[in-house]
């Protein structure tokens, strides 16, 4: 710290510059028409529903279609119980399986493995693009485990 | 070592490859802040609505932080704004490490799209690992010479730093024993 205390920097430049910096940013993101929403994360978009774990669980006790947006490897290990893999980037085919439970399911929820994962917002773009409605688990798998929620996690083929 | 960092020449050198580096770093950010955010997020340090926020301002930092280095306006307390950014950038990268967060991309220089997985750059140098941990290491190397804080090597080298430091030391203790300690040079 003393270190610190010795340079010869003016610490009201230091601050300056970080508070310059931010405030062109935020003008950028106003003004430039290349911004966006600052209060919801990045990956919603108009239409998307999301559903927190807590409402997902209600839905999963009624009877709900779960689908698992990430590699299927990953459902292969273990996934929210019922689930069926509907990987992003095998969708065609994996639709296609996947196809006659969604016609039958009262409703659906996608998801993946949470934070800056992208797949379950694109997988639920997809399906509403074909007519099915389908909700999107917020903060995906990490939160449904953290809030203790069970998991299925018998190897699949 | 601290008299050749401290050479103008070398400072010269260091501030326009450091400056040019992180101009360059924020270009493509600034051009799409909407990709960067997802980067931010994916590395799991904050949440949704503060990774919005960082993608937005932080790239402005960085440019704003190597124009001035690459002019050579304020250039003690521009090379320590980016010292500051490494530091963060060096902690987030060994969080997510630690984590065994998978990031593809990290975002750091450029966004370009992560869907092919093309041979250059490898994904070694693309991802968060040791690769970028050193070269944040040996940039904040360069940021802290810019700043003048040098290392202390046998003491003989030990120009303005110590001296200063000792002295600024007495001061302190002075000014802790009230005004009317105060040293007879210091009138």
């Amino acid at each position: 710290m003393l270190l610190f205390l010795d340079m010869a920097v003016d610490w009201k430049r230091f601050i300056l510059i970080l508070v310059a910096g931010a405030s062109l940013g935020l003008a950028w993101n106003a003004g430039s028409g290349r911004g966006m929403a600052l209060g919801q994360s990045v990956l919603v978009q108009a239409g998307d529903e999301l559903v927190a774990v807590r409402a997902g669980k209600v839905l999963l006790d009624q009877g709900a279609l779960f689908l698992d947006a990430r590699p299927r490897d990953f459902w292969r290990m273990s996934r929210i119980p019922g689930a069926l893999p509907l990987p992003e980037e095998d969708f065609e085919r994996a639709f296609q399986e996947a196809e006659p439970r969604l016609r039958r399911a009262s409703a659906v929820v996608v998801y993946c493995s949470g934070y800056g994962c992208e797949a379950s917002h694109l997988v639920a773009r997809k399906l509403r693009e074909r007519g099915f409605a389908a909700a999107i688990l917020d903060e995906g798998l990490p939160a449904w485990q953290d809030a203790g929620l069970p998991l299925d996690e018998e190897p699949r083929p | 070592m601290s008299a050749l960092l401290a050479g103008p020449r070398v400072q010269l050198v260091l501030r326009l490859l450091l400056g040019a580096f992180f101009v360059y770093a924020s270009l493509d950010k600034i051009a799409s802040p909407a990709a960067f955010a997802k980067v931010v997020y994916q590395w799991q340090v904050v949440g949704p609505a503060p990774s919005n926020f960082v993608a937005v301002t932080l790239p402005w930092v960085e440019l704003l932080a190597g124009a001035l280095l690459i002019v050579g306006a304020w250039r003690r307390e521009a090379a320590l704004v980016i010292a500051l950014l490494l530091v963060v950038f060096i902690a987030a990268a060994g969080s997510v490490m630690a984590r065994g967060i998978d990031v593809e991309n990290c975002g750091c220089v450029s966004l370009a799209a992560n869907a092919a997985p093309s041979a250059w750059p490898p994904a070694w140098m693309k991802g968060v690992g040791w690769f970028l941990v050193t070269r944040n290491v040996v940039l904040l190397a360069a940021a802290l010479a810019l700043v003048g804080v040098m290392p202390l090597s046998h003491g003989t080298q030990a120009t303005g730093g110590v001296a200063s430091r000792i002295h600024s030391g007495e001061r302190s203790g002075a000014s802790e024993g009230g005004a009317t300690q105060r040293p007879p040079d210091e009138k």
